[in-house]
């Protein structure tokens, strides 16, 4: 008897104690979850942050209020790993935003997202969109997990605009052509590339995106999916060949500011910022897109983005091709049988959405974009070769397992870069790292 | 707080024969010695120089725009103080919401720190002043979780939660803060309960206190020190903690200052000036509360009081 | 805003209250019972709390821990071992192995050093400059790990040569000549993991030396001027008669700040992501649970972590009886 006493008593202090809890809660917004479905609201979760959370909060949430429909935004910092651990604890956001589609698929997996083909019109999606940025997300089965929502630029080259037309350089169409631009720089007795791959944690990365933009030029779409789905050998020799070209603008003797040991202490970030010392400390920098907001680019530049930074995509082997390596953020849905979720998924990766485009920085994945609404002209120039590629892939690091994409192949290339190893020992031993399942 | 080493009258504790002279305490009655020497002093500090160097970077940068602090070394800046700008905290204050951050941080962290040190008191005074069977093995248990990384339990707490609705909420957090922080509260508070005379118990059970009178009139004053110093720790931890509650909390009405801040760097880095304001931003309770408590640590509240 | 407050404040006293409450009742519950009765049942009424919790947060998840780590990445198949042979086969693991004995070895020392001289030192000062010192010391362990990280990197940064250093160190060295050091990427002598030792040491200190400050504190005057009339002088008492008496709180504070190094994880994380030969146990269990999805290795990593402390643990049980025999 007592007993029992003791234990409802004890049930009763702990739920009191519970009870306070949810008592401060306010909102009552615990338990939200996408498989609630119809709870009247609407969770989105990405991983973006500052202006770009604040351009996108203005617009989707001018838009649901509309359309009278609660959404909750969620930035997260450290998305992949977030994302991972609320879908294993069953914490589902309704819509999630993924930096990459590696991570989508990834999640797929586990059978809480929802095959899009189900939910949105997908052939007028398909002919809307840049082409091939949907295979990104697309399973062996064909079943389709995320719609872009927007795009960035990898294969870009960047330049100090009043220097570089100054001493009369033209932009290069060809591979041999940007080594020729290459010469005649280092002939004016300027140091032609500013190159870094520091990115705390992450250090490495940028290599990885020069080698992965090789290989689409070498490969083809056809050589480049192989090599990131591993049908062919991380060190096959095509990647050998492209490897090649990224190493001989990396170690040729005085084609670095700095040098080549310098590279893999330069932050990536500020890397390019010497090409706007007077007189300029280097005249072409590889970098996406996001380098044209604050944080990357002195204030200044920034300000007179226009007339201080040129840019132009990085030049193909032979003439004529356009192959464009890119991210983006892609939309997947874990609430399928939720309206209002369909809804903001329809909103957010239809071609009407992107005043956000405005500060954010981003380009539509639309081709048919209105690039009016784009601040200047390079964000219009570079949305120009996003549209107008031929082949458009995703950085491929993302796609390839953890180990690898995010571990491997990260550290050799440092390796190689502080000249302890050659290209073709690093690439063996990223292609014995890949693991074995 | 003068507290420190003019030496307040001690907690009256059973057994206390005289007010103590206090050790090592310069110009105090009857010490009459100064044992400051220049060599302490400047040992001193050199080791407080070496300590508060980066924490002035810190304060530094947080007073330069991104651009200043990325072409010029921090310790250039302090020749032109009148370059200092304080829109990092200005833009860290108002992205981050942090007035409603704040009163959610001291909503997590209070009873975070408070009621595990309860549970954890309790705990430690049976481990060290009962028998009863399994009792080491227990402390054994208990303490070796104390080297599993909280990373582990993440994803199993995430699905129990799940369960009773409790993510997003305070109690999530508490609950994980309450069962973190119990095997190394249980283990300090234990240890110094052990090295406390084993007379003084059996005094009060000659007296006829029961465990419970002997826990709050007797145990719980005299460790006030190490119920100080967990507090302390426990505070930090949780004022400071990003991922529990980034992962029960998240981001919204809810969130606390750490989670408001993380979300303001970007997915390339951008947004690293405002962590170092908001980096200070986030100091200043933790060091309120270290100021407050630091009294606590009083010589001659402690075993000595008895001992000697 | 105001709701919000009071909410908070609801929350709080609620919070603690309820908890206090529950000790309260349950405490009068058990002294109903008869007092053979209750002095068996007490023990676990004091301990049932704590161990609930711990048993809900810690004991549940390890023990899911230790039958994942026979089990394969994605959980779906036991493996046996292999878990375990292929990670010690492994040349990366056990130089991640090799980098946290070199934490463990150097770092509690350190600490448990620091912080006691420091204690010992600054009880010499004046009231005013000892407060002032010991909270200089403290005021790392009130930085946020993103502000430490954030500060450190512009200690370490490298900028390449014959462009204006921004890292205080690098600034240095430059200044006398040398070349600028990548200090995070140097890993010959492992030589980086030292300088992120070096920034958990600025950040623990201030916890070993409240701590042991307490205990010093609570050393009796009269043991030491006694040491001191039969000729002993400062250094002498110090470890002869201080030294003794604060023993437990060291070992306390020892194994506390070897644990926690056992699985130091922020600053590495954030520094190097265990890149360049930096790598240790915490930040390995992390990126093979969360960023290679390898649950069967992660959980492995932390198996061999539990068992590595079983040992420290038995010492400590050891000595606490040793101290009850002699009481």
């Amino acid at each position: 008897m007592r007993a029992r006493n003791t234990t409802r008593l004890a049930l009763v202090a702990t739920s009191t104690l519970l009870l306070a809890g949810c008592l401060s809660d306010g909102g009552g917004d615990g338990g939200s979850g996408g498989d609630a479905g119809g709870d009247g609201e609407v969770e989105v979760m990405y991983g973006f942050a500052n202006e770009q959370s604040d351009a996108f909060i203005e617009e989707v949430g001018a838009w649901a209020e509309d359309e009278g429909i609660n959404v909750k935004f969620s930035p997260t910092p450290d998305f992949d790993k977030l994302v991972r651990s609320r879908v294993q604890g069953n914490n589902l956001p309704d819509i999630a935003i993924f930096p990459q589609p590696g991570i989508t698929l990834d999640i797929a997996r586990s059978g809480k997202l929802a095959d899009l083909r189900d939910v949105l019109d997908m052939d007028a999606l398909e002919e809307s969109v840049v082409p091939g940025i949907l295979d990104a997300a697309t399973d062996e089965e064909g079943a389709i997990y995320a719609a872009p929502m927007s795009i960035s630029v990898k294969s870009l080259v960047w330049y100090p605009k009043g220097p570089f037309e100054e001493a009369g350089y033209e932009i290069p169409e060809t591979h041999e052509d940007l080594l020729a631009l290459q010469e005649q720089i280092k002939t004016d007795g300027i140091t032609p590339w500013c190159i870094g791959i520091e990115s705390g944690p992450a250090t490495g990365w940028v290599a990885t995106d020069w080698i992965e933009d090789y290989v689409l030029r070498v490969g083809g779409t056809e050589g480049y999916d192989k090599w990131v789905k591993h049908e062919i050998p991380f060190d096959d020799p095509m990647v050998q060949e492209a490897a090649g070209y990224v190493e001989e603008i990396w170690t040729g003797e005085g084609n670095v500011l700095g040098g080549q040991g310098s590279i893999a202490s330069t932050a990536f970030a500020t890397a390019a910022n010497p090409m706007f010392d007077q007189p300029p400390g280097c005249m072409l920098h590889r970098q996406a897109s996001f380098l044209a907001l604050p944080g990357s680019f002195p204030a200044e530049v920034i300000e007179d983005l226009d007339n201080r930074a040129g840019v132009f995509q990085l030049p193909p082997i032979e003439a004529g091709e356009s192959p464009v390596l890119g991210g983006g953020d892609i939309a997947g849905l874990f609430s399928k049988d939720d309206e209002d979720s369909i809804k903001v998924l329809e909103y957010i990766t239809g071609e009407e959405f992107g005043g956000w485009v405005e500060t954010s920085g981003y380009i539509s994945a639309h081709t048919g974009f209105d690039l009016s609404q784009q601040p200047n002209e390079t964000m219009k120039e570079i949305s120009e070769i996003a549209y107008g590629a031929t082949d458009f892939r995703f950085d491929g690091s993302d796609l390839m397992p953890g180990e690898v994409g995010a571990g491997s192949f990260w550290r050799e290339m440092v390796a190689w870069t502080n000249d302890s190893k050659s290209m073709s020992e690093a690439l063996t031993a990223i292609e014995q790292s890949w693991p074995a399942s | 707080m003068t507290a420190i080493s003019t030496g307040v009258p001690p907690t009256p504790v059973k057994g206390e024969k005289r007010a103590r002279k206090v050790m090592g305490s310069d110009g105090g009655p009857g010490s009459g010695q100064k044992r400051a020497g220049k060599l302490v002093k400047s040992v001193l500090f050199v080791i407080c120089l070496l300590w508060i160097v980066p924490v002035i970077g810190l304060l530094v940068t947080s007073l330069r725009t991104a651009d200043a602090a990325n072409s010029t070394g921090w310790w250039t800046a302090i020749a032109s103080p009148l370059d200092f700008t304080l829109n990092n905290y200005a833009e860290a204050a108002d992205r981050g919401g942090m007035a409603q951050a704040f009163v959610n941080s001291m909503a997590i962290t209070l009873p975070a720190t408070i009621i595990p040190i309860m549970i954890a008191a309790f705990a430690a005074y049976a481990f060290s002043f009962m028998h009863f069977p399994g009792r080491d093995a227990l402390f054994i248990l208990i303490v070796s979780l104390l080297v599993i990384p909280s990373q582990v339990a993440l994803v199993p707490l995430l699905q129990l939660y799940g369960n009773f609705g409790l993510n997003g909420t305070f109690p999530a957090v508490w609950l994980a803060h309450i069962g973190f922080g119990m095997p190394l509260a249980i283990f300090i508070l234990r240890n110094y309960m052990a090295s406390l005379p084993k007379e003084l118990i059996e005094s009060a059970k000659i007296d006829g206190a029961s465990h419970f009178q002997t826990f709050w009139r007797l145990i719980i004053p005299i460790s006030t020190p190490a119920l100080a110093s967990f507090a302390i720790f426990q505070f930090l931890w949780v004022w400071n903690d990003l991922l529990i509650a980034l992962l029960f909390i998240g981001p919204g009405t809810n969130a606390p200052m750490t989670v408001q801040l993380a979300g303001l760097l970007g997915a390339q880095g951008q947004g690293w000036h405002l962590i170092t304001a908001g980096g200070f931003l986030t100091m200043l309770v933790p060091l309120i509360v270290f100021l407050s408590l630091q009294r606590y640590f009083v010589r001659g509240m402690t075993a000595g009081s008895v001992k000697g | 805003m105001t709701f919000k407050i009071l909410n908070a404040l609801i929350a709080i006293v609620a919070g603690v209250g309820g908890a206090l409450i529950l000790y309260y009742l349950l405490n009068k519950l058990v002294e109903m019972l008869p007092s053979k009765t209750e002095e068996r049942i007490k023990p676990f009424v004091f301990i049932g709390p704590a161990f609930a919790a711990i048993a809900v947060f810690l004991l549940y998840p390890a023990v899911r821990t230790i039958i994942l780590s026979f089990a394969d990445r994605d959980s779906s198949e036991f493996v046996g071992l292999s878990n375990y042979t292929d990670l010690l086969a492994s040349p990366n693991f056990r130089d991640t192995l090799f980098n946290t004995l070199l934490w463990i070895i150097i770092v509690p020392a350190v600490t448990v050093a620091l912080g006691l001289g420091v204690a010992v030192l600054a009880d010499r000062l004046r009231p005013g400059p000892e407060k002032l010192s010991k909270t200089i010391i403290f005021l790392p362990m009130a930085i946020s790990m993103v502000g430490a990280g954030t500060i450190w990197r512009f200690i370490y940064e490298a900028r390449p040569e014959g462009r204006t250093q921004i890292g205080l160190q690098n600034a240095i060295v430059t200044a006398v000549g040398l070349d600028p050091v990548v200090w995070l990427q140097e890993s010959g002598f492992r030589l980086n993991s030292f300088f992120l030792m070096v920034i958990l040491i600025w950040a623990q200190v201030g916890f070993s030396m409240v701590l042991l400050s307490a205990a010093v504190k609570g050393v009796p005057t009269e043991t030491i001027e006694a040491a001191r009339i039969d000729g002993a002088n400062e250094v002498q008492a110090f470890f002869r008669v201080v030294v003794p008496q604060i023993w437990p709180t060291v070992v306390t504070v020892f194994i506390t700040v070897t644990i926690g190094v056992m699985k130091v994880f922020d600053i590495v994380y954030v520094m190097t992501n265990g890149n360049f030969n930096t790598n240790v146990i915490a930040v390995d269990f992390y990126n093979q649970l969360f960023t290679n999805g390898n649950a069967g290795y992660a959980s492995a990593i932390v198996v061999m972590l539990m068992l590595a402390v079983v040992p420290i643990m038995v010492y400590q049980v050891r000595n606490f009886r040793e101290q009850e025999a002699t009481r």
